[in-house]
This record gives C-alpha cells, structure tokens and sequence, in this order.
C-alpha cells in the first residue's frame, strides 16, 4: 500500500476517535455536579443573567440536541464564547497557541539533540561506570516532577545566581511586532538582536525543564537500540574489515538506530503539549495551558472545553504523523 | 509455574539498586501507615505566629523541617502527605487493575464485535495527552480526593486493558488453553484459571510503574490546585504554596515536599523496573 493511501485510512479510521474525542469533551460540562450554571457564575448572579447563559451555552435544549449543536460549531473551530471574557474561545486559543508551540518544539529540539548524543556515548561504554551512571540519570530523570525541577531551577538561576528572569515570554515593555507569533522568530525578523538574546533568556529555564522527561526517555531509547545495531552482522563485518569503531558508529550503526529513536521523540512531543500546562503555570509562561489552568480556577467552560479539544486534537495529529513518518523510514514496516 | 516464579524473584533480589528502592518503599509506605502516630503535630492546624520558622538547620528541634506559611509544622504535613499519595496510589491502582484487567482479557477473550467496541472506545481515551484528561476530569468534577483518584483512574484504566489484551492474546495462543477448552472447560474458568495466572507477571510490573506515574500525577494535580484543596496536606499542593516563599529564601516550604515526591517516583521506578527485568527476560541491561 502507499503512502497516500495509508494517510488516507489513518485519517479515514480517525473520524469514530475523533467524534469520541468531542463526546467526551462535550460531556466535561455535564461531569460538573449541581447545576453548572451557578458554577460558573457563582450564587450572586441575577435571574436573567442566569437565563441568558443558560441560553448562550443551550442548555435548556435535550442533551442530544446540545452534542449536536456544539459538534457542528466544533467541526467549524467555533467554541463559543469564553463566559469570562465574552471574546470567543478560538480566538484567545490561537493568540496562546504559538507561545506553546515555541516552547514545546524547544524542548522537543534540546531533548533530541543532548537525548541521542548521550545515549549513543553510553552504548559505546557499554557496561562501564559511566553507562550506569547515565542510565540511573535517565531514570531520575523520569521521576521528578517538571514543576519542581522549574522551580528549583528558577530559584538557582534567577533568584540565587540572578542570571536569568524569573518568568514570562519577554521582558515588560519590550517591543515584540508579532508577525509568526514565535518570538524568537519574530524578534530575529525585526532585526533586534537584544530582543532576540533577551526572548532566548525567557525561553532557556521553561524549555529545560520540559525537557527533562522526553530526554531521559531518549537517552533510554537511543542506548537500547544502539545496543541492539551494533550485535548485527553488518556491524560485525564492518569491524571485520577494520573501520574504526568510532566511524562504523556514527556512519553505519546511528542511522538504523534512530528508527525507534524517531519514534519516542514524536510521542514524547505530543505528551509536551500537556506538560506545557505544568511549565508554563511555574514560569508563568503566557501559553494555552496557562490559559487552561486559569479558565478552570475561573470556571470558564466553553474555554476550557476548547482548549482540551485543542491539545487533544494536536497529540492525535502529532500521533499520526509520527506514524508516518516511522512507516516512511522502515522500509520493513508495510503500510497496512 | 511457581518455581519459575521464585526463581525470577531471586533474579529481582541479585539487582542491588532495585533492593535498595524496595528498602526505601517500604521505608515511606510505613512512615505513610504510622503518620499520625509519628507526626508531632496536627497537619492542618495553623499557628500564624510560628510562621516559616526554619528547621532543624537553625537549631529548630521542636519543627525539625521548619513551618509553612500558615505556621503549620511541615514534617507533620510531609508525613500526612505521603499517606495521602499512597491512599491516591492505592486505590487508582486497585481500581485500574480491576477495571483495566477486567475488559482487557473480555475485549481479547471474546474478539470480534466485543474486542472492537472496547478497543474503539479506550482509543478515545488514550487520544488525550494523559495529564490533560486527568486534568480536565478532576476539574469538572471539583476539589475532592476521591475525584482526583477517579480523573487518575480513568487514565490508567485503557492503558492498563491495553496492555492486558495484548498479553491475553499471546496466551490466548497456547495449547494448553485449546487443551482446557476440550476438557470441557467453560469460559469463566479458563479465563480465571489459565489466562489470568499467565499475564500476572507483567500486570504485576505494570501496576508498580503505574504507582510510580499515580504519586507524579497526584502531586501534578496538587501543585496545579485542581482536584485537590489547598490545605489539603499533599506533597504538589504544599510545593505550590511554598513558590512565593522561596524567592524570599525561605526555601524549605517548596524543598521538602519536592525531595519526597522524587524519592516516592523513583523507588517505586527503580522497583517497577527491576521486576520488569527480572520477569520479562527479552529486556537486557
């Protein structure tokens, strides 16, 4: 089967997850006990106040006639009304996305590059101190919590050492002309190279520390299936004929390994999406997951609906492309 | 069967930093068990003229690890804390194992139109960045504990059947299932009695990497303040309230909490792990 043809029944086969995915989305506000319309406006509200959101969000109308009319907006990326703001959801998501995506994609970088480059070193020490060390590393790695590594991390480079900000994307009052949204982008376009250097600043603590758990699984992944390469025949022949070892590594050995390594690093991608909400809540970092978790304390439903829809909908896309992209670079692999 | 079993066990006892973890484990599920026995004072007792005192550092026996913002002892909280995290633990372990085990062996048992209606719908749920559905679960469902434990819960419950339809279907394979099948063996006891025993193994390694994932992912909620009460004494929730203090240098609000989550995760990993490898005899080191 080809490659169109196999995107073509990944996406086909995704249509039953997707309307999931909205039923499940849409039934978040009716998860809510009580009456969700004095959660969300708490018991001092007048009676007509009540009425008009009870009628904006349609729910005087029978559940399955609510799914439907929500569905239908949905598919048109209309999620309503923020209850808090009264702007529309889509609109303030798509203003927070880019600050997210900046991040992630970040993390998602420094995790793949120092990730590969360490366990490929300690594939090559096999069985040495330093391989053990590094693997336990990989394993504290995974258990500690992102809010708190940002956080130490933040008193140590900010408070104590002082060498960089405490929070936020920028520095107050700076002058960003937002043309892509990422400011590291943005900021090179306007030529401002202070601009630049002070956005990296911003951007160095959030992304390390939502790097930590897609790196130690990297570094995992990488020694193992390094591991695994270098006992094939191919590996054996090359030494066999005398190739330094350091060359059949990095020429012959690296590029079958990275196959499941490319793997780990599209899952781990989309799991940062929703680690995001807890580095940007540390860092104050003026992304969709801060948004979410302040729309939650504000008890701003349609907002909050939008955005799980959102993130969830970015991990089933990022999900699939990963896919593709594994059945591209395998040749083994058929498209079935 | 159990021969085999003892003898993966000892395997497991030869690896000397998953013994160590084991010992550590133990160590908090006690200090867990006994907290309010041990804790020298009320966890939720505030006391606003012993604000932030440090600890034993300064000299401070009588709070050996010093006091929060509201004057609250935090060994005392940390002691509770690690009660709540294991009770939180506990439970989303027991209801995942049921709940998971029990439709992954009836969605791989049965197959057909059963297997597909399961798997489409724990594709749904597994659509969702895990923390995410977590998140959004516990808050429609409002502060509560017992909704933390449900939001975590059903994260792990498609996982888990996941996982166990996979393994059923290996065994599923066996002649030794064909074999009970010709002796007349119904359904409910083949699938008690050979498919069951056969996929404890790795249930068994699953359900302590997702103890360890349960503490991360309860303490993610505490510190985000959603599912959990603030005064509620549990380990992310008082992290979160120590931020502010420690850019001010009173550092042990935010430092404590945060070493006990890492010590819980990892000893449960390094125990998940050294199971895994002792069991599952494919892995290498």
């Amino acid at each position: 089967m080809g490659l169109l043809r196999y995107l073509l029944k990944r996406l086909f086969l995704l249509i039953p997850t997707v309307i999931g995915v909205t039923i499940l989305v849409f039934l978040l506000v009716h998860f809510i006990p009580g009456d969700p319309i004095e959660v969300m406006l708490g018991d001092k509200a007048t009676e007509a106040a009540r009425q008009a959101l009870t009628e904006r969000l349609g729910l005087d109308k029978p559940m399955y006639e609510q799914y439907w009319n929500w569905f239908v907006h949905a598919l048109q990326g209309d999620f309503g009304m923020s209850v808090q703001s009264r702007l529309p959801v889509t609109e303030a998501i798509l203003s927070r996305l880019p600050a997210t995506i900046e991040l992630a994609l970040t993390a998602t970088i420094v995790a793949a590059v120092f990730g590969i480059i360490v366990g490929v070193s300690a594939a090559y020490h096999h069985n040495s101190k330093f391989d053990h060390l590094l693997v336990t590393f990989s394993l504290v790695g995974v258990s500690i919590p992102i809010f708190w590594l940002g956080i130490m991390l933040m008193f140590l480079f900010s408070a104590i050492l002082g060498w960089l900000p405490v929070s936020g994307r920028i520095s107050m009052g700076a002058g960003v002309q937002e043309a892509t949204g990422f400011y590291l982008i943005d900021t090179l376009l306007q030529g401002d190279i202070s601009l630049f250097l002070d956005s990296l600043k911003h951007l160095l603590l959030p992304a390390l520390s939502l790097a930590t758990i897609p790196l130690s699984q990297i570094v995992r992944v990488t020694r193992s299936s390094m591991l695994d390469v270098l006992s094939e025949d191919y590996v054996r022949t090359a030494r066999a004929k005398g190739l330094p070892y350091r060359k059949i590594i990095y020429k012959h050995a690296l590029k079958n390994a990275l196959i499941p390594v490319i793997t780990v690093i599209g899952l781990q991608m989309g799991k940062l999406l929703a680690g995001a909400i807890l580095t940007e809540t540390v860092f104050s970092w003026p992304g969709t997951g801060r948004l979410l978790i302040q729309s939650i304390s504000n008890r701003d439903y349609p907002m909050v609906q939008g955005i799980v829809f959102i993130l969830a909908f970015a991990f089933i896309l990022v999900n699939i492309i990963v896919d593709v992209i594994y059945a591209k670079l395998d040749p083994r692999i058929r498209f079935e | 069967m159990q021969s085999e079993f003892l003898q993966k066990l000892t395997i497991f006892r030869k690896n000397r930093l998953a013994m160590v973890a084991l010992f550590v484990a133990i160590l908090l599920v006690v200090l867990a068990l006994f907290a309010s026995f041990i804790s020298p004072y009320d966890p939720v007792s505030t006391d606003l003229e012993n604000k932030l005192l440090p600890g034993f550092w300064a000299g401070n026996w009588d709070h050996p690890l010093g006091t929060d913002n509201l004057g609250r002892d935090l060994l005392s909280r940390i002691l509770h804390g690690g009660a709540i995290s294991l009770r939180v633990g506990y439970m989303v372990i027991a209801v995942t194992a049921f709940f998971g085990t029990l439709l992954g062996i009836v969605s791989a048992y049965y197959g057909g139109v059963v297997d597909i209606l399961i798997m489409r719908v724990i594709d749904v749920f597994l659509s969702f960045p895990p923390l995410l559905l977590a998140l959004a679960i516990a808050a429609s469902l409002g502060a509560g504990l017992e909704n933390a434990m449900f939001a975590i819960s059903l994260v792990y419950i498609p996982q888990m059947a996941r996982v166990v339809r996979g393994s059923v279907l290996k065994v599923k394979t066996n002649s030794f299932i064909e074999a009970s099948r010709a002796l007349a063996g119904g359904n409910m006891w083949i699938m008690g009695r050979h498919i069951l025993p056969n996929i404890f193994p790795s249930a068994l390694v699953y359900l302590t990497l997702l103890l360890a994932d349960a503490i991360l992912y309860t303490a993610s909620l505490g510190f985000l303040g959603i599912g959990i009460k603030p005064s509620t004494p549990e380990w992310g929730a008082m992290l979160s309230s120590g931020k502010e203090y420690l850019l001010m240098g009173q550092w042990w609000v935010t430092v404590f909490p945060g070493i006990m989550i890492v010590l819980a995760v990892l000893s449960f990993n390094l125990v998940g792990d050294g199971l895994r490898e002792a069991f599952d005899s494919k892995l290498k080191r």
